[in-house]
């Protein structure tokens, strides 16, 4: 028994060795963050179709420096309310035209200087469907980007609306043209710069290890000014649970978007070195009502193409009560298809709140009653059956389709609660296969994108509803103009006439942070883009020690 | 031999090859868009969608499909991931060696310690030792693997902190230590999915040698053993144990294969960055390619822990003859 006891206490001694070891390299301006999805391509334009992830995108945006960033209002709309990065100013020159000043102290972080020619490169490489079909998509209203000199780049836009800014600086930050001009998307997929990539953002690629980490270091010549946190180790975990663990234990400082359910929040709230940070989201849950008839698209729903049974099922839910129940205060009910993120519901009236006398005469007045006195809704014999389609990947959805099924009951409607695997619900909803189906969207801040789910001629418009003066509202609206939020009200005001779905939550995302970071700021368009100005002042950044 | 083994191994090709085309079918035919999950952050718009399905061939034929993936397969390309937009091979390999050393640990484990306590279990039968054994392998066989890692790392790794609650490396030590610092690293990352994973199979493993080695101790030949005069030792380890260790290397090839799959769970809740909660993942996200890889990868264990079962008969056991 010598020789085990032996290699047992040499393995625990060097266990505890390697321990110290790791503990003594962190310092206070280390920061570790655990999140849930890896970023194996944070490169601008190359973060395309199946990549276009979150994940790397808020990689990316540590790596690479936009033009500049929306303003605290988060509003899209108009030249003003955003904050220069790499343009130190811009200038409008006409209705279509809009010239961007670089900032000459803006550097790559191999030391070259941020030209025009690489605003102009990196466009030309965003505005190819053939490179990015993604983002030349959503660029498609910019006509020309143009450089004059070295410092100045004039986009040129194919018609006047209010979002031009916006298109110009949120959906691509610049490449560095200098070591990547000539290379073919292939060539750039094999390059180096694919795993050490060249920025001109706050901070500088380090490593990846494949499935656990990515490291960033400080960028010590940041023009805005270097980091306080000098270094980032970003973790994945896909388990919620094993990323809570990591906060809990100490080995990780920071995690986005905790998930439900409220005793995961809970849980992290009653550790004391723990702040938990809400932050509105870009999501939105709702109960959607198909108008066409599943079993054949051409026709309209025998029962939700009436606007009357829509608008009863809304008056029949209490919404705000199913919310609180399964995310306290972490969700709103939202008037209209508005995430939080979205400017546009800022000033938006409340809610409709539960109605059932209003909601069973509205049934009345389309034929649907107890007839038989059984407790139950029905029309010419016809029972009012309805089912629920709902991914079993999500569990606040899970959780409210049950109370709306309940809820549903006590007006008589019955619903038939049907969960599927998320591939299965995807092309189920698709293909306009469900009643109602609890769908989850996740939004830009841009309100234009809500013209693709509530458009006639949206292209993820799935349940078919079509109105044109929605349509009409929401074409006035995006091209601009003094009353743009007024417009956007309107639109949204109609929406909820109309009752196209059952608004049910908008949450928000909470982050979990060590207390030792101060002036800590999440932004709620990409998670840690301001963690370059968060400093470290809490009392174990004192008692740490210093790198 | 050689035409027994020649024999053999043709026949376990031909057992790869339908086990392929099934997979291969069967993966179509289930229902689920592959391109679903992969859009659920940030929707694609429908002219990527129909170039992500003509890049992967979703928008053709199944046959078509079958016979691209034998054509890619024949060159030893495992084609691309639709959820990683990399090479299912570079996949694998990155995560075969998280999943190889967490696997072949708990084999390791498994078979010496599970043989070992099952054998001194049977050996001192009716004792106070073999019925508390009996409990605790029974408790352990009963308990699932995932629970059982869930209160580990709540109890060892968050409150008491004695050991990392999930991931296989610390990402702050220093890259450049040295070599029995970064094996430190992993063993103490090892110790928490391996302990999980070892206290289920060791129980197994103790059920199964135990009774095994009941039976071979009844056998005539054992009497004649001890007559002989033999040390105790040596009819147990050298006699009985010998024949008793038969069923307990079938079930070693059963187990090969669980090197790769066993551990989805245990990976999930230890961050343990191997090929099982890849698979998993691909089975939520529906992407082929990663997962025909990954299940190439298991059918080709299968035959091959089959394979080594009946080999190490031949080698192991006089009475069997090849032929």
């Amino acid at each position: 028994m010598r020789l085990p006891a032996r290699v047992s206490g040499f393995a625990i001694a060097l266990c505890w060795a390697t321990q110290a070891a790791a503990q003594a390299a962190r310092g206070p301006a280390t920061i570790v963050i655990v999140t849930g999805a890896p970023a194996p391509v944070p490169i601008p334009t190359l973060m395309e179709g199946t990549q276009a992830a979150v994940a790397n995108y808020e990689i990316a945006d540590q790596l690479f420096l936009h033009l500049a960033g929306l303003g605290p209002t988060l509003t899209t709309a108009g030249d003003r309310d955003f904050v220069p990065l790499l343009a130190r100013r811009w200038v409008r020159r006409d209705s279509v035209t809009v010239a961007f000043e670089l900032d000459p102290r803006a550097t790559w972080q191999d030391g070259a200087p941020v030209t025009a020619r690489d605003v102009v490169f990196t466009f030309e490489r965003a505005r190819d469907p053939a490179i990015a079909p993604r983002t030349a998509g959503v660029l498609r209203r910019i006509m020309a980007v143009t450089a004059e000199g070295d410092r100045r780049v004039v986009f040129r836009f194919s018609y006047p609306y209010a979002e031009q800014v916006y298109d110009a600086v949120f959906h691509v930050a610049p490449l560095p043209a200098h070591l990547l001009a000539g290379l073919s998307q292939e060539e750039l997929r094999r390059s180096p710069f694919l795993t050490r990539p060249v920025g001109s953002g706050p901070y500088r690629w380090v490593r990846s290890v494949a499935g656990e980490y990515i490291e960033l270091a400080a960028n010590e010549h940041f023009f805005l000014g270097p980091p306080a946190i000098r270094r980032v180790i970003v973790r994945v975990a896909a388990d919620p649970d094993a990323r809570i663990n990591l906060l809990l234990s100490g080995e990780a400082d920071a995690m986005d978007n905790v998930p439900p359910p409220l005793a995961n929040l809970r849980r992290l709230g009653a550790d004391r070195d723990v702040r938990l940070i809400p932050v509105p989201s870009p999501t939105l849950g709702y109960l959607l009502f198909n108008q066409r008839d599943p079993r054949d698209t051409s026709r309209p729903h025998p029962v939700l193409a009436d606007p009357n049974v829509r608008r009863a099922i809304v008056l029949a839910l209490d919404r705000a009560r199913m919310v609180r129940a399964v995310l306290g205060d972490y969700a709103k009910v939202p008037y209209g298809p508005v995430p939080a993120i979205l400017w546009i519901g800022h000033q938006a009236p409340p809610p409709l709140g539960q109605d059932l006398y209003r909601a069973r005469h509205l049934l009345a007045g389309a034929g649907w009653a107890d007839h038989d006195g059984d407790g139950m809704i029905d029309r010419a014999g016809q029972p009012l059956h309805l089912t629920l389609s709902l991914p079993v990947t999500s569990g606040i959805r899970r959780e409210l389709g049950l109370l709306v099924q309940e809820q549903l009951r006590q007006l008589g409607v019955t619903v038939d609660v049907q969960q599927y695997d998320y591939p299965v619900f995807s092309e189920r909803r698709t293909a306009g296969r469900f009643d109602i189906d609890f769908s989850g969207a996740s939004m830009d801040p841009s309100p234009s994108g809500l013209a693709n789910s509530w458009s006639c001629g949206g292209a993820g418009n799935v349940a078919h509803y079509c109105d044109p003066v929605v349509d009409s509202l929401f074409e006035r609206a995006s091209r601009g103009g003094a009353n743009v939020a007024d417009l956007w009200r309107a639109a949204l005001i109609r929406i909820e006439e109309d009752a196209p779905a059952a608004f049910m939550y908008a949450p928000l995302y909470v982050y979990a942070v060590n207390r030792r970071f101060t002036n800590v700021t999440i932004r709620p368009e990409s998670s840690w883009l301001a963690l370059w100005q968060w400093t470290m002042g809490g009392a174990q950044a004192r008692k740490g020690t210093g790198d | 031999m050689g035409r027994w083994l020649a024999g053999r191994i043709l026949q376990a090709l031909v057992t790869l090859v339908i086990a392929l085309v099934l997979l291969f079918v069967l993966m179509r035919l289930a229902p689920g868009d592959p391109l679903a999950g992969l859009s659920e952050d940030r929707p694609l718009s429908p002219a990527e969608v129909a170039s992500v399905r003509a890049l992967y061939r979703l928008d053709q034929p199944i046959t078509t499909q079958l016979a691209a993936f034998v054509s890619h397969l024949a060159r030893g390309d495992l084609e691309t991931s639709i959820q990683y937009g990399r090479p299912v091979s570079a996949l694998l390999a990155e995560r075969l060696p998280a999943t190889l050393l967490l696997g072949g640990t708990v084999l390791l484990l498994n078979f010496t310690i599970g043989i070992w306590l099952g054998a001194r279990q049977a050996v001192r039968r009716g004792g106070a030792g073999d019925e508390l054994l009996t409990t605790l392998s029974l408790a352990g066989y009963a308990t699932p693997s995932f629970w059982l890692g869930l209160v580990l790392v709540w109890l060892i790794g968050v409150r008491w902190r004695l050991l990392p609650a999930a991931g296989m490396h610390d990402p702050l030590l220093d890259p450049g230590a040295g070599f029995l610092a970064r094996a430190g690293d992993v063993l103490r990352h090892l110790v928490l999915p391996a302990l999980t994973l070892s206290v289920v199979s060791i129980a197994g493993t103790m059920r199964h040698q135990r009774s095994a080695m009941l039976e071979a101790l009844r056998l005539p030949y054992i009497v004649t053993a001890r007559a002989k005069g033999l040390s105790e030792a040596a009819v147990t380890w050298r006699h009985a144990w010998r024949n008793a260790f038969f069923p307990v290397l079938t079930l070693f090839g059963l187990w090969l294969p669980v090197l790769v799959t066993g551990a989805v769970f245990v990976e999930s809740v230890f961050a343990w960055p191997g090929l099982g909660s890849l698979a998993f993942q691909a089975v939520g996200y529906r992407d082929y390619p990663l997962l025909m890889g990954a299940s190439l990868l298991v059918a080709v264990l299968v035959v091959l822990g089959s394979l080594l079962t009946d080999l190490a008969y031949a080698v192991l056991d006089p009475r069997v003859r090849l032929s």
